[in-house]
Parts: C-alpha cells; sequence; structure tokens
C-alpha cells in the first residue's frame, strides 16, 4: 500500500491559497451544474463528484444518506469512491486533466453509482429516525461532527461499532443535510484511501458543501414532487373530462328517452280512437263490401303504430328489473311459440340447441323476454327470403349465455359502432330502439352482449348474465 | 244489467268506451275526471269503474283510493296509456290494469274477469 499514502494532489505545487480557490472553483463549478439538473440522482452524483475532486477539501469517499420520510429512517442512497489506492490514482489523474464544469456538464445517468464497492456500503445504512443513533442525533442538530478514535467531535457522541464496520474505518467527516427545519439527510465523507487525516479547514468546506448539496436535494425533491402533482392532476382532469362526456351521453340518452315518451303518450290516445273505431266500423261492414279491405289497412296500421309506440315506452320505462328465479329454456321456448306467425311469414326454419340441464338464472322474465324477442325480430329481418335461425342456451361456469343466430344478410362493419344507438336503424321500418333495448336489459342483469356478423353469412348476438347477480345488480 | 261507470277525460274515448261496452250489454254512464266520478259512484253505485289515470281536476289513482275508502266494495280496473304506473302502489288497489290499446279486447276480457270473480265471492252469501 506504499501508492496509497500518497495522494496525487500531493504531488501538486501549490498553497493553501491556491487550494482555497481551487475548491471555490469546485463549489461555483458543482453550484452551477446543480442548478441545471432536475434529477435527483444526478444532483447527488454532482454533490460527491464535488466533495471528492478538489485538491483541498478532497475526501477519498463520500456517502448520501437520506430522509425517507415512508419508511420514517434515514437511508444510504448513492456513494463515490474508488476500490483501490489504484483506481484512485487513475481517477484522480484524469480529474486532473479534464475541467470539472466539463466533466459534470457531461454526466450521463448511466455512469451514476457504478463504484461498486461504496455504493454495496451505503445502501446497508438504514437507520430508524425515532432512534437515538448517534447518526440520527447529529443529523437533527444541524453541526458537522467529526469520527475521531470512535467519539464524534464536537458532539461527544461515541461512534457506533456498525458504522465503523460498514466504512472500514474509525475517521470520517459527517455534515448533515437540511433546509430550515427540515432534515433531508447526512454526507459522509473520508479518507479511507491515503489515511489523510481530517482537518478543520476540510470540515468548514464539507460544511458549505452541505449547505450547496441541501438546497439542491430540497429543489430536486420539490421538482419531483411537483411533477407527481402534475401527473395525478392530469389525470384527475382525463377522469373529469371522460366522465363529463359519459354524463353528457346519459343526459342527451335519458332527454330523448323522456322526449319519446312524451310523444308516445301523446299519440296513443288517438291512436286508440282511431283504430278503435275503424275496428268498430269494420265489425259493422259486410266482408263483401268493397271499403272493408280499406277498413281493414286502417286497423292493421294502427296495430302497427301502437307497437311501435309500446316498444318507445318499453325503452323509457325499464329500469328497474324484478328479479326471479327463471327457467330460460322455456322461456326461449315460449318467445319462439309466441313469434311463430313472424317466423312461418319469412318461412324461416328454427334450430334450438338448449342446454338440457340449465339451472334457473335469476332475471327478470319480461326484460329478457323483450331483449329475446327483438333480437328475434333482427334475426327474421336479416332473412327475408328464409334461412335458419338457431337459438342456443348453455352455462359457462357462473354464467348463462344465450345465442341467437341467423344465416341472414349480415352487419357491414361500418355500423358496428352504431349498432346500440338509439334510433340508429337500417332497415325500412324499425324505432332504431331494438338493440338499444337489448343493451338495457343486459346492463340491468349485469351481463354483457357480444355479437359476430359476416356479411352474406348472418350475425349471432350472444347474452350473457349472471346465473346470481349481486343483490345490487337488480336495482334500478 | 251490470252498470259501469267510464272514467276517461278524452271526449272521443268516452264515445269509443260507450258504443263498445254497450254492444257487450253494459249499462254505460260516463264521468270527465275523477272527482265528477267520485259524486257518480255515490249516485249511480255502479258495479264496476273503469278509470283513466291521467285526467284533470282529480287524476285516476286519487279517486280510485276516494272510492274505495268510501264504497270499498266496487271493483276498479285502471286503464290507461301509462305503464309505468304499475310500479305505482297505489295502483295495486285496483282489480285491473289494462294499458289502453285499439283492440279493447283485453279491457273486455279483464272487465269479464273481474265481473266474474266478484259474483263467485258473493255466491256464498248471497
Amino acid at each position: 500500500m506504499s501508492t496509497g499514502k500518497r495522494r496525487p494532489q500531493d504531488a501538486l505545487p501549490g498553497t493553501s491559497a491556491e487550494h482555497r480557490l481551487a475548491e471555490l472553483a469546485i463549489l461555483y463549478e458543482v453550484g452551477r451544474a446543480l442548478q441545471r439538473t432536475v434529477s435527483q440522482r444526478k444532483a447527488l452524483h454532482i454533490i460527491l463528484v464535488g466533495v471528492t475532486a478538489g485538491p483541498g477539501l478532497g475526501f477519498n469517499r463520500a456517502f448520501i444518506l437520506l430522509v425517507d420520510e415512508k419508511e420514517n429512517a434515514l437511508k444510504g442512497r448513492l456513494a463515490i469512491g474508488p476500490e483501490s489506492p489504484e483506481a484512485a490514482s487513475v481517477i484522480w489523474t484524469r480529474l486532473q486533466q479534464q475541467d470539472l464544469g466539463e466533466l459534470l456538464e457531461a454526466l450521463d445517468e448511466s455512469k451514476i453509482g457504478l463504484d461498486r464497492r461504496v455504493n454495496e456500503i451505503v445502501s446497508q445504512f438504514r437507520i430508524a429516525l425515532d432512534s437515538d443513533h448517534p447518526l440520527v442525533r447529529i443529523m437533527r442538530s444541524h453541526e458537522v461532527s467529526r469520527a475521531e478514535r470512535h467519539v464524534f467531535v464536537p458532539h461527544g457522541y461515541p461512534v457506533d461499532s456498525r458504522t465503523c464496520e460498514l466504512l472500514g474505518g474509525t475517521e470520517f467527516a459527517v455534515a448533515p443535510l437540511f433546509r430550515a427545519q427540515r432534515d433531508l439527510g447526512l454526507l459522509i465523507a473520508d479518507n479511507a484511501i491515503t489515511r489523510k487525516p481530517i482537518d478543520t479547514a476540510s470540515m468548514r468546506m464539507l460544511q458549505i458543501f452541505a449547505q450547496e448539496a441541501s438546497a439542491a436535494i430540497e429543489n430536486t425533491q420539490l421538482y419531483q414532487q411537483l411533477r407527481e402533482q402534475i401527473a395525478l392532476q392530469e389525470k384527475t382532469n382525463e377522469a373529469l373530462r371522460s366522465n363529463q362526456e359519459r354524463l353528457l351521453r346519459a343526459e342527451r340518452l335519458s332527454t330523448m328517452g323522456k322526449m319519446a315518451a312524451l310523444l308516445a303518450h301523446e299519440i296513443r290516445t288517438p291512436l286508440v280512437s282511431i283504430g278503435g273505431f275503424a275496428r268498430r266500423l269494420l265489425r259493422s261492414c259486410p266482408p263483401d263490401d268493397p271499403r272493408h279491405e280499406e277498413m281493414e289497412i286502417i286497423v292493421s296500421e294502427v296495430a302497427r303504430l301502437e307497437r311501435l309506440v309500446m316498444e318507445v315506452l318499453g325503452y323509457s320505462k325499464m329500469a328497474k328489473p324484478a328479479a326471479a328465479a327463471c327457467d330460460v329454456n322455456a322461456l326461449v321456448d315460449s318467445v319462439i311459440n309466441n313469434m311463430q306467425e313472424e317466423i312461418q311469414r319469412n318461412r324461416v326454419t328454427v334450430r334450438l340447441e338448449l342446454a338440457p340441464d340449465l339451472p334457473p338464472a335469476v332475471l327478470d322474465e319480461a326484460q329478457v323476454r323483450q331483449a329475446l324477442m327483438n333480437l328475434v325480430n333482427n334475426a327474421l329481418d336479416a332473412m327475408p327470403s328464409g334461412g335458419t335461425l338457431t337459438v342456443t342456451s348453455r352455462a359457462d361456469g357462473e354464467f348463462l349465455e344465450i345465442g341467437v343466430q341467423d344465416t341472414g344478410t349480415g352487419i357491414l362493419q361500418e355500423y358496428w359502432d352504431k349498432l346500440f344507438t338509439p334510433f340508429f336503424t337500417t332497415k325500412s321500418s324499425g324505432t332504431g330502439l331494438g338493440l338499444v333495448i337489448v343493451s338495457q336489459v343486459v346492463d340491468n342483469h349485469q351481463g354483457s352482449l357480444r355479437f359476430d356478423s359476416r356479411p352474406g353469412q348472418g350475425t349471432c348476438f350472444y347474452l350473457r348474465f349472471p346465473f346470481n347477480p349481486a343483490s345490487e345488480s337488480c336495482q334500478p | 244489467m251490470t252498470r259501469i261507470l267510464v272514467v276517461e277525460d278524452d271526449p272521443s274515448l268516452r264515445r269509443l268506451y260507450k258504443n263498445e261496452l254497450e254492444a257487450e250489454g253494459y249499462i254505460i254512464t260516463v264521468a270527465e275526471n275523477g272527482r265528477q266520478a267520485l259524486a257518480q259512484v255515490s249516485r249511480e253505485t255502479p258495479d264496476l269503474v273503469i278509470m283513466d289515470i291521467r285526467m284533470p281536476e282529480m287524476d285516476g289513482l286519487n279517486a280510485m283510493v276516494e272510492i274505495l275508502q268510501r264504497h270499498h266494495k266496487v271493483p276498479v280496473i285502471l286503464n290507461t296509456a301509462y305503464s309505468c304506473y304499475m310500479d305505482d302502489f297505489l295502483a295495486w288497489a285496483a282489480d285491473g290494469y289494462v294499458i289502453k290499446s285499439s283492440d279493447l279486447e283485453p279491457l273486455k276480457s279483464k272487465i269479464r274477469e273481474v265481473l266474474a270473480s266478484r259474483s263467485a265471492d258473493q255466491a256464498p252469501s248471497g
């Protein structure tokens, strides 16, 4: 270890005044570099370089411990220092050849924390803040201290053996990092390589350095907090925006629903009159009377309008499912039976593939019946010149799945995202509410709806309901 | 002869119901709103009341409640364009709830059903 006894700087000619000047230059460069960085890790590195760079201050190794408020502990964060006297001489020679300002300017984050040995040491520092550990007490005192023969001077606390063991020596300097009344951490420096004693001038420089470092650490912490708050704010804004959009949409839908309901009710009473009297006239008109057929047209057209009104009112009122255990296969059968007339008119073959041991599902039978009717209606409309309607039921774990499949025209992809928009329809006669009602029913049951459609081949809609929905699912 | 009071604010519908139900063989009187209906029930003691819900002066639900408080034997069928009142527990007090349609068959069959169940109830006592 003969080379270890000599510091490279010692070889330089110089007076203490020159040293002081060099120290000020370092302080200046470090201060400038710190002002330009917002990364805490980079700031810590710059501080450590400053502490170990100078011919005068020029500690061999430096360690930074910071207060971690979440863990309520003083934790080692970053260190700098050569592994051996040989490595030290390489580094120090390079430092003399390169301007410190340039070095700090060119600092790359990936080059930080590469001194393996010292960083292993520093990562082992973890001291509870509520302990009376001497390092915590020194930090709180805001006074620099020097460990010397197992005592901290001037504090007079005994040096704990664990710290000596970690640092591998009994002589080192400790400078508290603090801003106003806020304790930030500790800067520890030693001359483990050269074994040069730590003098009073070095201690004073370390103190000045610690002040500079404290300001920089606080700045980067504030910057970090600011960024986190901005990110949070942005997230909140984003959530707010999307909520607002949802709200607007819901409001629009509800307004449309209300208007539709109002209109439907207004139309219903005159329709009852028109249709009711037309039926009376029809009954009194002999079948061979030429007016008989025309009256029949009035009656059937009014009936069609009444069905449309029913559909609109069904949409605007359907909010509160009345859930009860229901045999879904029987429900499917009954829907198909009720629609026999339309099915036969379209010359459609019905295939039922119903799971034989399907458990009962808790749902609002009237609503699901309406949803199935709408899907079957759509399927029939998609097969104007005949085809096959396949209705399936099956249990998939906790879920019931009902499929309604046609071999019809299919749905063009450009309509896919409009399918569930109220009053959107591709049919010549339709309210554009059928699928809206289906999706409303599905929502009411905490279920889900998906479809699969190929133009020219057909469409299949799948309804999925939980067999036993959570109790709140049956709330409006 | 069964006497039925039809309460309906729309004049065309009043006429439709009167004509159609008279053709079924009932004696029909009409009222234009709940308040009139109340007076007529006391005066005419009908066998059945067919009550619209949305009406000026006094709506059908309130009229029904008052009628049932005074003459709790008279059956009431609610006949309305609105299905939403089905959720109103006042509507549960009615003997029937029919949604208006140009096809009067549902109303007529509900009338027959209510009258039949009333006469069945009264059969043992008289």
